[in-house]
């Protein structure tokens, strides 16, 4: 068995290195639960990572909280050695606030509140317009 | 995204029906490539999503923006990763750590030469003995050879003489008819019986 310095490996490999979530524990159906994770970017979700940066849990907890954890240092030394971070792990990140915060989640925030407005707006307009009739059939 | 057997995706056509009691959840991609697209789908053309222009340049902007940041992150992160490789290599705790290297093997080494130089005198010393030890035996075995030699030589004296002096009672050609008349006139009786001890019978049965 040979084990390869870290210049070797990405000669090896010959692609960038991703942070990204990775699927961990396929013991249990309809439990996911997310390890966010420094690969080479060809790896498969689930395979060989080459250090775990952190945890992502999607169902919410009994206090209705998704936990999340980063190892910031870690982070910051993959980053400066050229990683690339996925887009949920940036999304999550800027969250957090360690990077600024991502257009799309901005974006999508914005496009839900236009659309509860709506709805809101719908629903009054609704309301008012069957107050109307029943005053004139009334 | 759902259960695969064997890890590979096999389009559904290979897969045993149901009835054959093989089943599998789902599969993606029911048609393989040459397979003709459905009737249903004869008018149909595939449109990206709609997109709000002035969404879009709101979106522009801001991922310029975001970009921007992320960009001089980045380049930050890289110089602190530089920076603590320089600090590692040649900063003030890197110089401590050599220099204490640097004097405890001085010290190692300087304990390893003492140890040598007394190995070696204990060595010596055990040399010397052996070699007098050898020497000593090597005399010891010279004059045993020796003191050999001489008793050999001087048993061998012993015999010559006593040979000699034996030589003098032998029969010779002129003594011979001497010494058969000696020997008629002198008969011998050896009809006697003797035992470990030296006692000598000389009555026996014929008597």
């Amino acid at each position: 068995m040979v084990h390869l310095s870290s210049s070797l490996l990405k000669k090896y490999h010959k692609g960038y290195i991703v942070i990204r979530l990775a699927l961990a524990g396929h013991k249990q159906a309809n439990r996911p639960f997310y390890r966010v994770v420094a690969a080479f970017n060809k790896r498969a979700r689930d395979g060989k990572y080459i250090e775990q940066l952190g945890s992502y849990d999607p169902l919410p907890n009994v206090h209705n909280e998704k936990l999340v954890s980063f190892n910031l240092d870690r982070i910051k030394y993959w980053m400066g050695c050229g990683a690339h971070p996925s887009k949920p792990v940036a999304k999550l990140l800027g969250l957090a606030g360690f990077f600024p915060l991502h257009p799309m989640t901005v974006t999508e925030a914005e496009r839900l509140k236009v659309q509860t407005t709506d709805l809101a707006a719908g629903a009054e307009g609704e309301g008012v317009q069957e107050e109307e009739p029943k005053q004139q059939s009334a | 995204m759902f259960k695969v057997i064997g890890g590979r995706a096999l389009p559904a056509a290979r897969l045993l029906a149901p009835r054959c009691g093989v089943w599998v959840e789902s599969v993606r991609g029911r048609k393989s490539r040459n397979d003709p697209p459905a009737k249903s789908k004869e008018g149909r053309i595939k449109l990206p999503p709609p997109v709000d222009p002035v969404e879009m340049v709101v979106m522009k902007e801001r991922f310029t923006e975001y970009n921007l940041i992320m960009r001089a992150l980045r380049l930050e992160f890289k110089e602190e990763v530089l920076r603590k490789k320089y600090e590692e290599e040649t900063g003030s705790l890197a110089e401590e750590r050599a220099r204490q290297d640097a004097e405890e093997h001085k010290i190692l080494m300087e304990w390893n030469d003492a140890e040598n130089r007394r190995m070696l005198k204990i060595r010596q010393l055990r040399v010397q003995k052996e070699t007098a030890e050898a020497d000593q035996r090597k005399l010891e075995m010279i004059l045993k050879r020796d003191h050999e030699r001489q008793a050999f030589i001087q048993q061998k004296e012993q015999e010559i003489l006593q040979l000699q002096e034996d030589a003098k009672n032998f029969i010779t050609l002129e003594n011979l008819d001497q010494r058969i008349e000696e020997a008629l006139d002198r008969p011998r009786n050896y009809n006697y019986a003797i035992d470990r001890e030296g006692r000598v019978v000389k009555r026996t049965v014929l008597d």
